[in-house]
């Protein structure tokens, strides 16, 4: 009997590996593109922030300003980690000052300068659209957009919910994670904020390695076959610190 | 179940950690408090970090694409335009496809130095030496006025100051003797190219002047043409008038012959009837 449940499980697990997309369906375009420099533009903010009554809503406001600071900061990480060429992030942000353009324009207007121009393949589009919080449970949604600057065309579109479930003692207060605690004392940051930024650090990894390997690399071809992540997706990260994550349903 | 659910977990955990892995090196805790709040002591700790940075990832061969560009755009904002257009040089050195992004930084930032296409001339952890220095005058430890003169004096300063030899900074590492040799040849290429350009722009006045002779005597030419051809037109007009002329006399003279004919005919038939009568 209990062999057998065992057997159904992972029978199950196997045709749900089966059932999810590889790198070539998801992300053809990449394929057929091959882009090797990405830009990230500045990123759009839609979510909403507290009214200031207490001092508890202005460390907040802080801790979800420094946290999608943050999120503009490492998105270059798992990019340069695949293989693609990314400037930094000063960089970057000096580079948008001189050109002016708004997101939208980026998102909808012809972009094909930034190719012959600035010999840039695609342009990375964030935008964050929603910073919630409930008694022990954080939650950040980004939708991040990859263009090609050649055909204007998306090659990439996520939507990613984050939730950190956070462990509590008896008192009902967190217990910050090891990894929280390390990057509160390496920032220099209070542990809300450190707890935030390693959330949406974790996205990102999640969301953004998920990309094919750069054309320079002989991954690139290989792993044309791996499942890949489903396109509106919630990742939760549980109170031990491991990570799930689920496929968005309809209705969300 | 248990195990599976342990196994589940271990393996998001390794994912996880396998995930967050950063590039060695970047100064993120500095650009995230330089970007928070943006003030002059930021942007010195943060162009420091950066120096420290590059230095020991290019030791460990694990440069961040990207990083010369940032420590360009940070002591440009501080005003070290030469030492950020050596950045920029270096960073389209190392990555190539950086060209023309890092171009336009250069427009914009520093604009007076488009035409410096040198990379570093010193080692990084010199650079870090001379940032720490910088930021020392800054906090009061060393005049600001002698930092400048380490900075700026081009000879021998910074030689004396160099540390030992780093992996891929060795390819562009110059010793004195080279960087005269590069600068007399340097020299000689600039007064050859302002030989070149005075030497095309003579080719072309005289190309000019070549030019206007030459449609000069083409228009004569045309002219002279243009001339015998008006003779030509007159002299066949006068031809074919002597040749109507003629004609016309021709017809007159035949016309007076008929004439002269018939009146003989008349006559005779005249006589040929007074005869009978």
């Amino acid at each position: 009997m209990r062999r057998t449940a065992i057997a159904m499980i992972l029978a199950v697990l196997v045709l749900a590996g089966c059932k999810s997309e590889n790198k070539m369906a998801q992300f053809g375009e990449i394929y057929r593109e091959r882009p090797t420099t990405i830009y990230v533009a500045p990123l759009n903010d839609r979510s909403l922030r507290r009214a200031v009554r207490t001092v508890e809503d202005s460390v907040y406001n802080a801790a979800v300003n420094t946290a999608t600071k943050q999120l503009y900061l490492t998105a270059s990480d798992p990019l340069v980690f695949n293989g693609y060429y990314v400037l930094g992030p000063m960089a970057s942000a000096q580079l948008a000052a001189t050109d002016g353009r708004t997101f939208k324009q980026l998102r909808n207007e012809n972009i094909n300068d930034y190719y012959s121009d600035l010999g840039v393949d695609a342009i990375l589009l964030m935008t964050v659209n929603l910073w919630n919080a409930t008694f022990n449970t954080w939650t950040v949604e980004v939708e991040y957009t990859l263009r090609s600057t050649r055909t204007g065309s998306e090659v990439m579109h996520t939507v990613a919910r984050a939730t950190k479930m956070l462990r509590t003692d008896f008192k009902g207060r967190p217990i910050p994670l090891r990894e929280d605690q390390q990057f509160a004392d390496r920032y220099g940051c209070d542990l809300e904020t450190a707890q935030r930024c390693r959330l949406v650090e974790v996205l990102n990894q999640f969301v953004l390695k998920d990309l094919p390997s750069g054309t320079r690399q002989r991954e690139h071809s290989l792993e044309r076959y791996i499942p890949t992540h489903p396109e509106y997706f919630n990742l939760q990260i549980n109170p031990d610190g491991s990570v799930m994550i689920v496929p968005a349903d309809d209705e969300e | 179940m248990k195990r599976l659910n342990i196994i589940m977990i271990v393996s998001a955990a390794l994912g996880m950690a396998a995930c967050t892995g950063q590039y060695k090196g970047m100064p993120r805790a500095e650009v995230l408090t330089y970007q928070t709040k943006a003030t002059y002591g930021g942007l010195h700790s943060l162009a420091v970090a950066y120096a420290e940075a590059i230095n020991a990832a290019v030791k460990e061969d694990t440069l961040h694409p990207g990083m010369y560009a940032d420590y360009g755009v940070a002591l440009a904002l501080m005003g070290r335009n030469g030492m950020a257009c050596r950045m920029f040089n270096a960073e389209m050195r190392a990555f190539p496809e950086s060209r023309g992004m890092v171009t336009r930084l250069k427009q914009h930032l520093i604009p007076d130095m488009m035409g410096d296409t040198l990379a570093p001339l010193h080692d990084t952890a010199n650079i870090s030496q001379l940032m720490g220095w910088a930021y020392d005058s800054v906090m009061g430890a060393v005049p600001l006025a002698s930092v400048a003169s380490i900075v700026d004096s081009s000879d021998t300063a910074w030689l004396r100051m160099q540390t030992p030899v780093d992996s891929v900074q060795q390819s562009i590492r110059l010793t004195a003797n080279q960087k005269r040799e590069l600068l007399a040849q340097q020299q000689m290429e600039a007064t050859l190219a302002r030989q070149a350009h005075a030497d095309s722009i003579a080719a072309a006045k005289q190309a000019k002047i070549d030019a206007r002779k030459q449609a000069k005597v083409e228009k004569e030419k045309a002219k002279k043409q243009k001339e015998k051809d008006r003779k030509k037109a007159e002299k066949e007009k006068k031809k074919l008038a002597k040749q109507k002329q003629k004609e016309r006399q021709q017809a007159a003279a035949e016309k007076k012959r008929q004439q002269a004919e018939a009146k003989k005919q008349k006559e005779a038939a005249k006589k040929s009837t007074g005869g009978k009568a």
